[in-house]
C-alpha cells in the first residue's frame, strides 16, 4: 500500500519522514564548504579548480555518479544503493583532515563530491514509497530539506571549528578536526539507512527478488527506454536551468554582493547563506504546489505550473542583476531563490511519472542536467572579465527563460502537455508504462510493478477521472 | 531638524572623503632604503620556528635631507612573483590602498639613519610560498614617502621561501585511516547481512 492521501502522508507518514529528513540531511552534510581560515591557504583549490580540465573532469564525474547511481537504484534499491555510496566516500571525508597538497585536497573534494549522487537514491526512493497524489510534497521536501543542509553547513561547520580551537586545538589542527564531525554523520546516517530503512511498502529488493514479488531487472533494458524517453532529457535541461543556477548563485553570490555593494565578507557570507536557507520552505512549497495543481488538473496542471514558476524565476534574475541599491537587490535575491527552488521542486513532481522502469536513470540523468547546467553557465557568464557579474546575472535569466520553453514540448499522450489534451486514440496509463515492456517480459510476470504504478497514476488525468477509458487487456487491479 | 541636517550634510561630506581618497602610488616612491635580509638553514625557513634576520639604512647617495620627512618604518613580507601568479588576492597594484603585495607585517619601527637590524621568528600563519622584505618609510602623516626592499626591481633576486605549518598530527592521519577502513569494511558486512537476510526469506 502507497501512503496515499495527504492525511496518510502526515501521519503513516511519519517514521518514513523520520528517516527522510535523516537521509536529507545527511546527504547534505556532504557538501563540506571550509571557511576559509586563512584564505591563502585554502585558496589553492580555487587555483587548480580554474583549469578547464579539472572542470570538466568534475562535471563528467558528477554526471556519471548520478547516472551510476540511478542505474544501482533500479537493479538493487535504493536503501542500498545510497548505504553503499555514503559508506565508500566516507573516506574521502576522514582523509580531508590529512589532505596538505593542493592535489590532495582537490581529490577529497573531487571524490566527497560524489557522494551528493545520494540526491537521486533520495528522490528514487520517495517517488517508491509516497503515491502520485504527494509524490511533489515528498520529493520537494526530501531534496529542499537536503540543499537546506548545505546552506546550514556553511554557518554550523565556522561554529564546530571555534568550538574545537576554544578546546585548546591549534586552529591549524582544529580545522582538521572540524571534519570528523560530518565524516562521523555520514557513517552513522549509512548505518540508519541501512538497519531503518526499507525500498519498497512491501519490503526491500533483495528480499523481494528473492521471494518473486519483484524481478531483477536488465541493465540494458533499463539504459535503453531511459535514453530514448525525450521527457526524460527534456527536464535534464531545464532542471540545469532551475537547480545549475542555484549551484551557481552560491559560487557567486558572496563575492557579488562584497565587490558590487562593498559589504564586508561576513555580511556576504550571510547573504549568500540566505539564499539557500529559503530552500527550508521554497522548495517543498514547490513540491505541494505540483501536487496542488495535479489534483484539479492532472499532469498539465504540474507542467504549466513549472513553466511559469521558472520562467518568473528567470525574470527575477534579470532584475537582480539591474538593481542598483543593496536592500532592493537583497530582496530580489530572496524572491528569486524562492522561484527557483520552487522550480526545483516542481520539477520533480514530473520526474516520477516520465519513466516507471527506469525511473532511478531518469531522475539520474535530470540530477546530472543540474550540475551541467550549473557548470555551463558560469563558464559562459561568470567567468574571466567578458561580463560584469551583473550582466552575467541579467544574461543568466534570461537564458532561464529561454530554456524553459522546451517544457511546451514535453506531451504525454495519456495526459496530454501544455497546449494540447490527451491523446484522442484514448491512451492510457497502462498503454504508456506497458510500452516499456515487451511481451516476452509481460508473459514471465516482471511487468506487474508498472500496472500498479500506472493504476495509481491515473490522479494525473486532474478531476476528469470520470470518463477516462478503461485499461484494454483486462488486468485486474492489484491494490494490496 | 536643524541637527538632523547637520548630521546629513557631516556624513555625506564624510563619505565623500572615504570615496575619494586615493592611496600613495607606489611608482612616486624613491627607493632610498638599503635592505638586507639573512637566515641560517639554507633556503626554506619554517613558519613558526626558522628566524630571518633584516637589516636595513638610509642609502647615502641619494641628497641629504631627502628622509627629513621620514618617521616610522615598517618592514613587511611580501609575495614573490611566482606565488602571485593566478591568485587576483595577491596581486600587485600601483595603488598602495589595493597593494596585496605585501600582507605580512615584520614589524614596524621608527626611523633611524642606519644600524637597524631585527631578528624575526617567521609567524605561524605565514603560508608556503617565495617572499622577499620591503621597508616601507612613512611621514608623520602615516602615507608612505620612500621604500627599499632586499630585491631588484623585478623581484627575482636573494628571494626565500617559508614552508607553512601543516597542523598534521600522527594521530590524527591514524584516526581517518581507522574510521575510513572501519566504513570500508561495515559496506562488506552490509551486502553479506543483505545476502543471509534474503536467504533466509527465501527459504521461509
Amino acid at each position: 500500500m502507497r501512503l496515499g492521501n495527504m492525511e496518510e502522508f502526515w501521519t503513516f507518514g511519519t517514521p518514513f519522514l523520520k528517516y527522510e529528513r535523516s537521509l536529507a540531511r545527511h546527504f547534505k552534510l556532504l557538501i563540506l564548504n571550509i571557511k576559509p581560515l586563512n584564505s591563502d591557504y585554502f585558496q589553492w583549490q580555487l587555483l587548480i579548480c580554474g583549469h578547464f580540465i579539472f572542470r570538466i573532469a568534475a562535471v563528467s564525474g558528477a554526471v556519471f555518479a548520478r547516472v551510476a547511481m540511478g542505474t544501482a537504484c533500479d537493479l538493487f534499491g535504493p536503501r542500498l544503493a545510497s548505504a553503499a555510496l555514503t559508506l565508500i566516500t566516507a573516506p574521502a571525508v576522514y582523509c580531508t583532515a590529512i589532505a596538505n597538497s593542493a592535489a590532495s585536497f582537490l581529490l577529497v573534494r573531487f571524490f566527497t563530491g560524489f557522494s551528493l549522487a545520494t540526491f537521486v537514491s533520495t528522490q528514487f526512493w520517495m517517488s517508491s514509497l509516497f503515491s502520485s497524489k504527494v509524490v511533489g510534497t515528498a520529493n520537494g521536501i526530501a531534496g529542499g530539506w537536503g540543499n537546506l543542509g548545505g546552506g546550514a553547513t556553511q554557518l554550523i561547520m565556522p561554529l564546530v571549528f571555534g568550538l574545537i580551537h576554544n578546546i585548546g586545538a591549534t586552529k591549524f589542527t582544529a580545522w582538521r578536526i572540524a571534519f570528523f564531525i560530518p565524516a562521523l554523520f555520514q557513517t552513522l546516517s549509512a548505518y540508519a539507512i541501512f538497519f531503518l530503512g526499507q525500498d519498497l511498502p512491501d519490503g526491500n529488493y533483495s528480499q523481494l527478488h528473492k521471494s518473486g514479488d519483484k524481478h531483477k531487472d536488465s541493465f540494458s533494458q533499463i539504459f535503453y527506454h531511459a535514453i530514448t524517453n525525450y521527457r526524460g532529457w527534456i527536464l535534464a535541461l531545464t532542471y540545469g536551468y532551475c537547480f545549475g543556477v542555484e549551484l551557481t548563485i552560491d559560487n557567486i553570490i558572496a563575492q557579488y554582493f562584497y565587490d558590487r555593494f562593498n559589504v564586508n565578507l561576513h555580511t556576504a557570507g550571510i547573504i549568500a547563506a540566505s539564499f539557500g536557507l529559503a530552500n527550508l520552505f521554497s522548495r517543498p512549497g514547490g513540491g505541494i504546489l505540483s501536487d496542488i495543481m495535479a489534483k484539479r488538473f492532472g499532469m498539465r496542471g504540474r507542467l504549466w505550473a513549472l513553466w511559469i514558476v521558472q520562467t518568473l524565476g528567470g525574470i527575477f534574475c534579470i532584475l537582480l542583476g539591474k538593481v542598483g541599491s543593496l536592500g532592493v537587490s537583497v530582496a530580489v535575491m530572496i524572491i528569486f531563490s524562492i522561484f527557483v527552488q520552487a522550480a526545483c521542486g516542481l520539477t520533480f513532481g514530473i520526474v516520477p511519472f516520465v519513466s516507471r522502469r527506469s525511473l532511478g536513470i531518469i531522475s539520474g540523468m535530470t540530477g546530472g542536467g543540474g550540475n551541467v547546467g550549473a557548470v555551463l553557465t558560469q563558464v559562459i557568464f561568470f567567468r574571466g572579465s567578458r561580463y560584469s557579474t551583473e550582466t552575467g546575472i541579467t544574461l543568466m535569466g534570461v537564458m532561464i527563460i529561454c530554456c524553459t520553453l522546451v517544457i511546451m514540448l514535453i506531451y504525454f499522450p495519456q495526459w496530454g502537455g501544455m497546449f494540447f489534451g490527451p491523446s484522442s486514440e484514448g491512451t492510457t496509463e497502462e498503454d504508456y508504462y506497458m510500452s516499456e515492456w515487451n511481451s516476452a517480459e509481460k508473459e514471465r510476470g516482471i511487468h506487474m510493478a508498472s500496472m500498479k504504478f500506472s493504476e495509481n497514476s491515473r490522479s494525473e488525468r486532474g478531476k476528469r477521472v470520470g470518463s477516462a477509458p478503461s485499461p484494454t487487456d483486462g488486468t485486474p487491479s492489484t491494490y494490496v | 531638524m536643524a541637527a538632523l541636517e547637520g548630521f546629513l550634510v557631516a556624513s555625506f561630506l564624510l563619505s565623500c572623503l572615504t570615496s575619494t581618497s586615493y592611496g600613495v602610488s607606489f611608482s612616486s616612491l624613491q627607493k632610498t632604503i638599503v635592505v638586507s635580509a639573512s637566515h641560517q638553514q639554507g633556503k626554506v625557513l619554517k613558519a613558526g620556528e626558522d628566524k630571518i634576520t633584516v637589516a636595513w639604512s638610509y642609502n647615502n647617495s641619494f641628497p641629504a635631507g631627502t628622509d627629513s620627512a621620514y618617521k616610522t618604518v615598517k618592514l613587511k613580507l611580501c609575495y614573490a612573483p611566482i606565488s602571485q601568479q593566478d591568485r587576483a588576492w595577491r596581486k600587485t597594484e600601483d595603488n598602495l590602498e589595493k597593494d596585496k603585495t605585501c600582507l605580512h607585517n615584520i614589524a614596524s619601527r621608527p626611523y633611524s639613519h642606519s644600524n637597524n637590524n631585527i631578528s624575526w621568528t617567521v609567524e605561524r600563519d605565514v603560508p608556503t610560498a617565495t617572499y622577499f622584505i620591503r621597508v616601507y618609510a612613512y611621514n608623520s602623516a602615516d602615507e608612505e614617502v620612500a621604500y627599499g626592499q632586499n630585491t631588484d626591481a623585478h623581484k627575482t633576486t636573494n628571494l626565500f621561501q617559508v614552508e607553512a605549518v601543516s597542523g598534521r598530527h600522527a594521530s590524527l592521519d591514524i584516526a581517518s585511516v581507522c574510521f575510513s577502513a572501519f566504513s570500508v569494511v561495515s559496506l562488506i558486512g552490509f551486502f553479506s547481512l543483505e545476502k543471509r537476510k534474503a536467504k533466509s526469506s527465501q527459504q521461509k
